[in-house]
Order: structure tokens, then sequence, then C-alpha cells
């Protein structure tokens, strides 16, 4: 039996079926696809509660930021893994002895400037604790 | 027309995809961390409502922050503090704070104490300028510390003349029953909220596992490395302890936890002191203002004030002798840290 003209499937229908199998695909791949996907490890620098920089380490390399606050000034450095105050004319000096941080979750906190530096992305911590009391 | 349907059916495919994803609560997750208070908090909440309250949460903390701070000018602590003896009105919130921490005092026979204020200071911990007060300037300011210094009615208070008071001892426990509170009207269904040492675990997480609360070893305390490890839904729960903040001179180490009964960091063998209880609006307020009175007066009479039953809340205790006590009401939440060195104690 023969089909029908107006029946057999013709270009603009393999276009239509092409179309409509790529918007899924990449409906899905947004709704689903992305949550496993690490973002890149990014610098998230704030200031009195004020998100004013983010820098995704991979892309700046090593550099330097200087950030003043509350009428002290912090020193920042980043390489593509890790991130540390250099220096810092704070009179506590806990930014400073922070050390570095390379992981996502961690942060440097300076209370005197009201300053803190927290690592996004990345591969999440596992160190066996949600959350750490003392 | 079937190429039109195609297109139509395609949109309704992703609308659909899209509303799935937000469906899920969990999906929705807010984390904030602020400065307030002096310390570092950070605010975690899921549910759809998950932006709203952890802002809210931050507002709140930042509103308690203007009305308790003992150096901010314009506090009502502060012009309490320095109204030369008359009485003042602090509003029904604070009094209610102040009533509460003379509570914990009394409960605790003078351990937990509000009014030690000046004593602290002398110490130079309020200003990061240490210092070893001598016997004779310890024994003038400790003649204004005690509850009888502070009246209260009502939405008013007064100290006598050189009593001072600081809210510290409570007020990130007191923030803390608030962000319960305000997770709750947000219908959160789980979150977390650290303020300083005060930690608020909501729900269980979204795996739908408990949360696995790691206590910071004393001896370590700039390592990731945990005398014990709890796994909780549903609390609060407060570590004070002498590694917190301190300051050596002469080659001798000076912590923040200051014995009323003396004017000297307390020497009661303890290194730290986690108190935990449910998430019951109050609690926060009680474990904060406990923690500091407990580790005051040292393992066995925090054992004995635990046994009295006058709060229900567990402990744990960190020994200077290389123990952990643990009350057996936390028994069977409790993991040993075995690389940790210490032994292990279950008390009832």
């Amino acid at each position: 039996m023969r089909s029908s003209p107006e029946l057999r499937p013709n270009f603009w229908d393999a276009l239509v079926a092409l179309a409509v199998v790529l918007l899924a695909a990449g409906c899905g791949f947004a709704v689903w696809g992305g949550q496993n996907g690490a973002a890149a490890l990014t610098a998230v620098v704030s200031v009195d509660g004020v998100e004013t920089e983010r820098l995704v380490l991979a892309d700046t390399g090593e550099t330097e930021r200087t950030v003043e606050s509350n009428g002290y000034t912090l020193c920042l450095r980043l390489t593509e893994t890790e991130v540390w105050v250099e220096e810092a004319d704070c009179p506590t000096q806990d930014c400073v002895h922070t050390g570095h941080i390379s992981r996502s979750g961690q942060s440097i906190v300076c209370l005197p400037a009201r300053v803190i530096i927290t690592l996004e992305g990345g591969q999440p911590v596992d160190n066996g604790v949600d959350i750490v009391v003392g | 027309m079937k190429r039109i349907t195609a297109v139509l059916m395609a949109v309704l495919m992703i609308t659909g995809l899209t509303a799935c994803g937000e469906a899920d609560p969990d999906k929705a997750r807010e984390s904030i961390q602020v400065i307030a208070m002096d310390t570092p908090m950070v605010f975690t909440a899921y549910g759809e409502k998950s932006t709203h309250a952890v802002y809210m949460a931050e507002d709140e903390a930042r509103r308690l922050d203007a009305l308790l701070s003992r150096t901010d000018e314009n506090s009502v602590i502060y012009q309490l503090n320095h109204a030369d003896g008359l009485g003042i009105t602090v509003g029904e919130e604070v009094c209610g704070l102040i009533e509460a921490a003379e509570a914990y005092s009394q409960a605790t026979g003078g351990a937990f104490d509000i009014s030690i204020a000046p004593v602290v200071s002398a110490w130079g911990f309020t200003t990061d300028r240490y210092r070893v007060p001598d016997e004779a300037e310890l024994a003038e300011l400790l003649t204004h510390v005690g509850s009888e210094h502070i009246t209260t009615a009502e939405d008013a208070a007064a100290l006598d003349p050189g009593t001072q008071i600081d809210l510290g001892g409570i007020a990130k426990g007191y923030a803390s029953d608030r962000v319960v509170a305000i997770f709750r009207e947000n219908n959160v269904p789980r979150g977390k909220a650290e303020l300083g040492g005060n930690i608020l675990v909501m729900g269980d997480k979204p795996d739908g596992t408990p949360w696995r609360v790691g206590v910071q070893d004393p001896a370590k305390p700039d390592e990731e490395a945990y005398a014990a490890i709890l796994t909780l839904e549903d609390a609060f729960i407060v570590t004070s302890g002498s590694y917190q903040r301190y300051f050596e001179e002469n080659g001798k180490r000076y912590h923040h936890i200051i014995d009323p009964a003396t004017g000297h960091p307390a020497d009661s063998g303890l290194t730290s002191v986690t108190v935990v209880a449910d998430s019951a609006e109050g609690n926060g307020t009680m474990c904060d203002a406990l923690s500091t009175a407990l580790f005051v007066m040292g393992e066995e009479r925090a054992l004995d004030f635990w046994r009295s039953g006058t709060y229900d809340f567990e402990l744990v205790l960190v020994t200077e002798d290389g123990r952990v006590v643990v009350t057996d009401g936390l028994k069977d939440i409790l993991t040993e840290v075995e690389e940790s060195g210490y032994t292990y104690e279950i008390v009832s």
C-alpha cells in the first residue's frame, strides 16, 4: 500500500523533529546535567556583608589584590589553587594566621576589617563532618 | 499544523522540566556568610523561602548586635552601663534577656555572671590589649560583680554605680533562638546556622541523614581535628573552650573565660565544654549560658548540675588530662575519633 504524499515525512518534518530532540536534550542537560558538574574554584571577597569581587582562580592565575575596609588594609594573594592574606595591618592578625585556603567552603575572616574571603565551587570538601562547633 | 504542534510540545516539555527542577525544595538552597556580634556567621537554609529566610536571619543578627553591643554608644546596653546608677528604659526584650541571664546565674551558683564584664575588660579581652591585672585591681572590680547589683522591672533596668553588664555570654545564643524562629516562620525544612561557637542544625540533610557535627579538638584548634563527632537533627550545640581566645605572658597562658569567684581565667581542668539541647526556642540561649558556666564549674560540678535535671541538655566535656566525658543521652549519636588520642567515658 502506498502512503499519501501529504503523510510522507519531508525535509521540514525532519528539521522540526531534530529541533524538538535538541531542545529536549538541551533542557534536560540544563536541569539535571549541571548539578553534578562542579563550578570552577572561585574566591568571593565580601566587605561588610557586600560582595565586592569574585575571582575564578583558574582564570586569574597568580595575582594580588588589596582590600581596604574599616580603616585596615589586607594584601590578598591568589594562585590557581589557593588564596591567603599575605599581610594586614589589623590588630588581631587572625586573617594572616589562617594561612592558605584551597578547598570549597573554606574562609578567611578578618573581623576588624569586616572582610570575608570564601572559596566556592570546585570539588566539595569531605572531611567527615558537615559543621564544626568550637 | 503538525509542525506547530511539535514546537508547542517542545516548549511544554521545557516548561515541564524546568518546573520539575523548582518543585524540589532541596534545590532551593541559600547560604550567606556575614560578620555580626564580632563573629563570623553562616546561615544556610533550604526550601522555597530559603533566600528570604537567610537574609531575615542576617537582619536579625545585625539588629541584636546594635541593641546588645557593649561598645556601641547607641546601644541600650552601653547606655545602661553609663547611666551612673540611674534606671533607664531598656525595652521588654532586653529586660527579658537580663532576667534570663540572672536566672542562669542563680541556677549555676554565680558561675555565669553578666556583671563580670569590667573584669574581662581589665584582662584586655574586649580591646585585644591584653594584660595581667594585679590582685588589688581585681579585688576592687569584683566588689561590683554579682546579681545583687542589677535591678529589673518590666521594661526598665538599673545597675549599681561601678557595675557594668555584657550580654555577650548569651547574645549569640539568643540570636540562634531568633534564627530558628525565622526559619520556622519561613517553612524552612532543613538548614543550619553558625554563630561563632553557637550552632543550630534544623531538620536532616537533603540525603535524609542527620547532620554530622564535629566537636573541635581543643588541643589542635588550628587543624581540622575533632574530639568527637555527633550526629544530630533539630538541635542547638554550643562550645566554650579555653583555646578560643587567649594570650601568653611570661610563658603562662591566660584564656578569656573568667571565673566570677576569683576574677582569674577559670582553672577547672577542662579545655572545652559542649552543651547540646533540642531546637526548642530558648534552648539556644540556655546552651550558650551553660557552656560558659559549666566550663567555670569544672567536671564534677558540671556533671552534678546535669544530673540535677534543672535544665534538659547533654554534655561533651574535654579534660586537660586527655579524656572526653559524654553524658549518656549522647552515647548513641557520638562517634569516637580514634586518632585524637582521647579516652572516652560515658557517664549517667
